[in-house]
């Protein structure tokens, strides 16, 4: 009896037993089981050390695949704390290579972490230094591959491309907008370690680095050359206080070359004040257009049909009055009668005021909105402006004579060179884009295309083919003419704008600028020059920014293969100007009859014989008077 | 005399010591290796005692256990001796912040493990003595609970309050056993948890202990290292473990993985499955014991045999409860299978004891 009672309370002892060992298993099963990826990523971070391969960034190319920006490779000192046996002989010979105080050393090599990178005297170092570092051979100093980025064209293009920080991180530009595309991720090595920091046997894990995606822009760097190179000649010659040039494919709204002044290197931005790396003028600074805006006049006032440029006529006397207000022609005196067309040649504003008169201000208004200006083009880069426009509220009709002529509102470049291609493609408005598309770093293949945008139909095409005939006249007889070149159709507009400081003009201060195209029957390329600000010239756009646009041009000449044409409007010359004549043709005269047409010109002549079956230059072109013409000669 | 000796609880024994003794060299090797230069530093110290131990197993299989209830008071009286020299600086060694080893060489002897035994075969033959006094907690229980709480107090001098949680609850409960009413437990359960409920409210930082252990992460370079470096030894393990000699916790993150915590490296190495055998063989080694207790025909080897096994048991089962986080860490080692000579000496001998207690019912 007594031992049943014993026995009961053994059984019940054992029943708790079994109950604490479920309860361990319990335990046991919930910590391996279901905390199991908690507590193995914990742990594995506890035990792996990771030297960190740094990923390429993505190239940026231009619409050729040239290279724009890229990247090299450079060493960077990363140290493993645990493993450096002897850190004051590490310190002191690490401080003494690297340039650095042995206190500020020491303190890397020592500091309580798994890894240490040494920043920023350990980054992106130079083969030598490296080299140095490898010798000493010891344990827990690593150099890890780390890429730097590199500009090969330098100062070209800075503002686009713009510069990244040390840490490869897109700063400004396309580095900054497309950074997340341009980021590569970066790699490791991975390896085990056990509780003091060595190295254990077990599986390595190579943690490839994913190059960035390359960006292709739709910028040509044979014509970004150029236009760099003139406005470095511009930067000599006016000394300006800055100057920009930006041209565009006018049917697409690509950007094909945009810079100006001041400028950085983005490989060595830190000498450059934010200021200027900020500052990308063509689509940051917003001044006054000046007479490049009476495109935008033109427009409206031959798509609402309020003006014809061949029948209507108006008088200049040198000014018109808008309620009170005498605004005055540039040219003292006046016109005179001129025709519409004439009006536009001449860039004659009170002829403009009567062409806003005859639209209205919210007819005219509505155009300038229509055209992009008041809001963002939307290009794809940061640090676009707005500009100003007058409200139609405020819009009085001293406000709509201004407008008409360009001044009292201000714009972008950005926003004038894609309102002008809208009126000159055949009246549709882009976006403008810079990058073209974005490429797969290994193969290549492209991930995606960015294609042109069509923001809004603006003029018909027969308008458009209007503004484009007026532009060609005011490039052969009107205020263009330093942009004229013989036998190619150029078209284009001049303009002078009175900078504004606190709300009034400021004496002697402009900006001078010049939009043109070319082919001017079929657009291709538009150029916009705006010069603030040059010294000691002329101010007018025409003088000093009409000739810079003509050498742009005629690089696009070279590079796109633009055709000779007979189509193109004779020029008006003055005195001052190398004449051009027409050429007349005497393939298949007697050489007597050849030299009575040729008269004032210099004859060559080659082969025997009484007829001409060849000359050169080709008959009908235009070329200067008293040139050399060859002619072959046949029986 | 029925003189048969019971193999498969002499087998089953030296199957889990030799289990121990393969995963303390896997979980030593590596600590071994860079303290001393020598990865079977440790294991073979255990090797030795692990060969000692079974011959003290089987020597003691052939002591008539009668021969303890006869000297139990002598027993005793050594063991006291023995706990009190232990504290004599000189005579004493410190390891680990405790005055509990008599050094002899790198070996050691810890007195509070013999004591155990001591203890139990004392307290069997007072419970077998008074089984009518039993029944009045005055004349049966509080007498011997003064002895109890005597040796108790000596070890915490020490202090190894794992030993003597140990002691205690094994002593605890071979009185419970003997027939005392549940109402004593009862009360002196209440008046435990009083006295624990002021400690706290004296002193507040100790609520803050028992939090700790519930979530280590509070302290993990303090107070929650050990059970957190044990964690994450027994997660990543899952259900099959990482394999043997692969863990990563041995590689100096988990301090001295062979001792207390051997059982996160087998939890890592063997995983689930692993816990469960080892759980298993625990549980059947005290049922196989437990029938062995209950086919006795005299109370004390009776009360003998249950405390011996209980008193590994519960020792195992304190030991489990640390390294899976469900107590916080008190020190006691696991039975058969954590480094140590002493422990493995006393549970070898405890089963020595049982084998003949077997032998003769």
């Amino acid at each position: 009896m007594f031992f049943n009672s014993i026995h009961t309370r053994m059984r019940v002892v054992l029943v708790v037993v079994l109950g604490l060992l479920f309860l361990i298993i319990a335990k046991v099963f919930y910590i391996q089981i279901f905390k199991y990826k908690d507590l193995n990523s914990l742990a594995t971070s506890l035990w792996s050390r990771e030297l960190p391969i740094t990923a390429d960034r993505g190239e940026i190319r231009d619409r050729n695949g040239k290279v724009l920006a890229t990247n090299i490779t450079t060493t960077s000192l990363v140290v493993i704390p645990n493993q450096i046996n002897n850190k004051e002989e590490v310190a002191t010979k690490l401080a003494e290579i690297l340039n650095v105080s042995y206190e500020e050393m020491y303190r890397h090599i020592s500091k309580k972490t798994s890894i240490e990178r040494v920043h920023p005297e350990g980054r992106q170092l130079s083969y030598e230094i490296a080299e140095k570092i490898n010798n000493l051979n010891y344990d827990g100093v690593y150099l890890v591959k780390e890429s730097k980025r590199y500009y090969p064209y330098g100062n070209v293009l800075s503002h686009v491309i713009g510069y990244v920080g040390i840490d490869n991180q897109g700063l400004s530009g396309i580095e900054l907008n497309y950074d997340d595309y341009l980021t590569g991720e970066n790699g490791a090595i991975k390896y085990f370690s056990d509780g003091k920091g060595n190295r254990l046997d077990l599986t390595e894990i190579y943690e490839e680095p994913q190059n960035g995606i390359n960006v292709d822009l739709t910028i040509d760097i044979d014509l970004q050359l150029s236009i760099e190179n003139e406005l470095d000649n511009v930067m000599t010659k006016y000394n300006p206080e800055q100057a920009l040039i930006v041209a565009m494919q006018p049917k697409t709204g690509e950007i094909l070359a945009m810079a100006s002044r001041p400028n950085f290197n983005p490989n060595n931005y830190q000498t450059s004040s934010t200021e200027v790396i900020n500052r990308n003028l063509p689509i940051w600074m917003t001044y006054e257009p000046g007479s490049t805006f009476k495109i935008i006049t033109l427009a409206a006032s031959l798509e609402e049909k309020t003006v014809n440029l061949f029948e209507d006529h108006y008088y200049d006397g040198g000014s018109i009055t808008v309620e009170g207000a005498r605004i005055k022609c540039w040219k003292a005196g006046g016109h005179g009668a001129e025709t519409f067309l004439q009006v536009v040649e001449n860039s004659c504003n009170p002829g403009f005021v009567v062409m806003g008169q005859k639209l209205g201000a919210k007819t005219l208004l509505n155009y300038i909105e229509n055209f992009g200006f008041g809001k963002k083009t939307g290009i794809d880069l940061n640090g676009e402006a707005n500009g100003i426009l007058f409200p139609l509220d405020k819009m009085g009709p001293v406000e709509l004579a201004t407008t008409s002529f360009g001044q009292g509102i201000s714009v972008t470049p950005i926003q004038q060179i894609t309102a002008v291609s809208a009126a000159v493609n055949g009246g549709t408005l882009y976006q403008p884009y810079i990058v073209s598309k974005m490429t797969e770093p290994e193969t290549d293949s492209v991930i995606k295309y960015n294609q042109p945008k069509e923001v809004r139909k603006v003029i018909s095409e027969d308008t458009s083919k209007m503004v484009r005939h007026a532009l060609e006249s005011v490039v052969a007889n009107g205020s263009g003419k330093n942009a004229y070149i013989e036998n190619y159709r150029v078209g284009g507009k001049t303009g002078t704008a009175q900078k504004v400081n606190n709300g009034t003009y400021m004496v002697g201060n402009y900006i001078l600028s010049f939009i043109g195209f070319m082919p001017a029957d079929d657009p291709q390329i538009v150029v916009y020059v705006a010069i603030d600000n040059p010294k000691g010239v002329t101010q007018y756009g025409g003088v000093v920014s009409a000739p810079i646009a003509k050498n742009v041009l005629k690089t696009a000449i070279d590079l796109y293969d633009f055709p000779m044409t007979k189509e193109g409007m004779p020029r008006e010359y003055t005195w001052l100007d190398t004449k051009y004549t027409k050429l007349p043709n005497v393939v298949g005269m007697t050489l007597e009859e050849a030299k009575k047409e040729l008269k004032g010109y210099t004859i060559h002549t080659s082969g025997e014989g009484e007829k001409v079956i060849y000359q050169s230059p080709e008959g009908e072109y235009y070329v200067p008077e008293g040139s050399i013409i060859s002619l072959m000669l046949s029986n | 005399m029925r003189n048969k000796f019971d193999y498969i609880l002499f087998f089953l024994c030296i199957a889990i010591a030799t289990f121990g003794l393969v995963m303390i060299y896997s979980a030593s090797s590596i600590w071994a290796e860079y303290k001393f230069h020598d990865p079977y530093k440790f294991v073979k110290a255990q090797a030795l005692f692990f060969v000692v131990g079974i011959l003290l197993m089987l020597v003691l299989s052939k002591v008539d256990y009668h021969l303890y209830f006869k000297k139990a008071n002598v027993i005793l009286l050594i063991c006291f001796l023995l706990l009190v020299f232990v504290l004599i600086p000189g005579i004493g060694t410190v390891r680990n912040g405790s005055r509990s080893w008599f050094g002899i060489g790198s070996l050691g002897i810890q007195p509070s493990e013999f004591a155990k035994l001591g203890l139990i075969i004392y307290v069997s033959k007072y419970l077998a003595n008074n089984k009518k006094n039993m029944r009045d907690i005055k004349k049966g229980v509080f007498p011997i609970l003064t002895v109890i709480f005597a040796f108790f107090g000596l070890i915490m001098l020490e202090p190894d309050f794992g030993t003597a949680m140990v002691i205690v609850l094994t002593l605890v409960v071979m009185i419970f056993i003997s027939g005392v009413q549940i109402s004593f437990f009862v009360k002196i359960g209440c008046l435990g948890l009083i006295g624990i409920v002021i400690l706290i409210l004296v002193a507040p930082y100790r609520m803050a202990r028992i939090v700790s252990f519930l979530n280590p992460w509070t302290d993990p370079l303090g107070s929650g290292f050990q059970i957190i470096q044990s964690l994450y030894a027994i997660g990543p393990g899952g259900l099959l473990g990482q394999g043997f000699m692969k863990s990563r916790q041995k590689h100096f993150y988990l301090p001295e993985p062979q001792t207390d915590f051997i059982f996160s490296i087998i939890s890592e190495e063997f995983g689930f499955l692993g816990v469960l055998l080892v759980t298993a063989a625990f549980f059947f080694l005290f049922y196989r014991v437990l029938k062995i207790s209950l086919h006795t025909t005299d109370l004390f080897s009776k009360y003998l045999s249950f405390g011996l096994i209980f008193g590994i048991l519960i020792q195992a089962s304190l030991n489990l409860m640390v390294v899976v986080g469900l107590i916080p860490v008190t020190g006691v080692t696991l039975p058969f299978l954590s480094y140590g000579g002493s422990s493995l000496l006393v549970s070898m001998a405890s089963i020595g004891i049982i084998l003949n207690i077997s032998r003769q019912n």
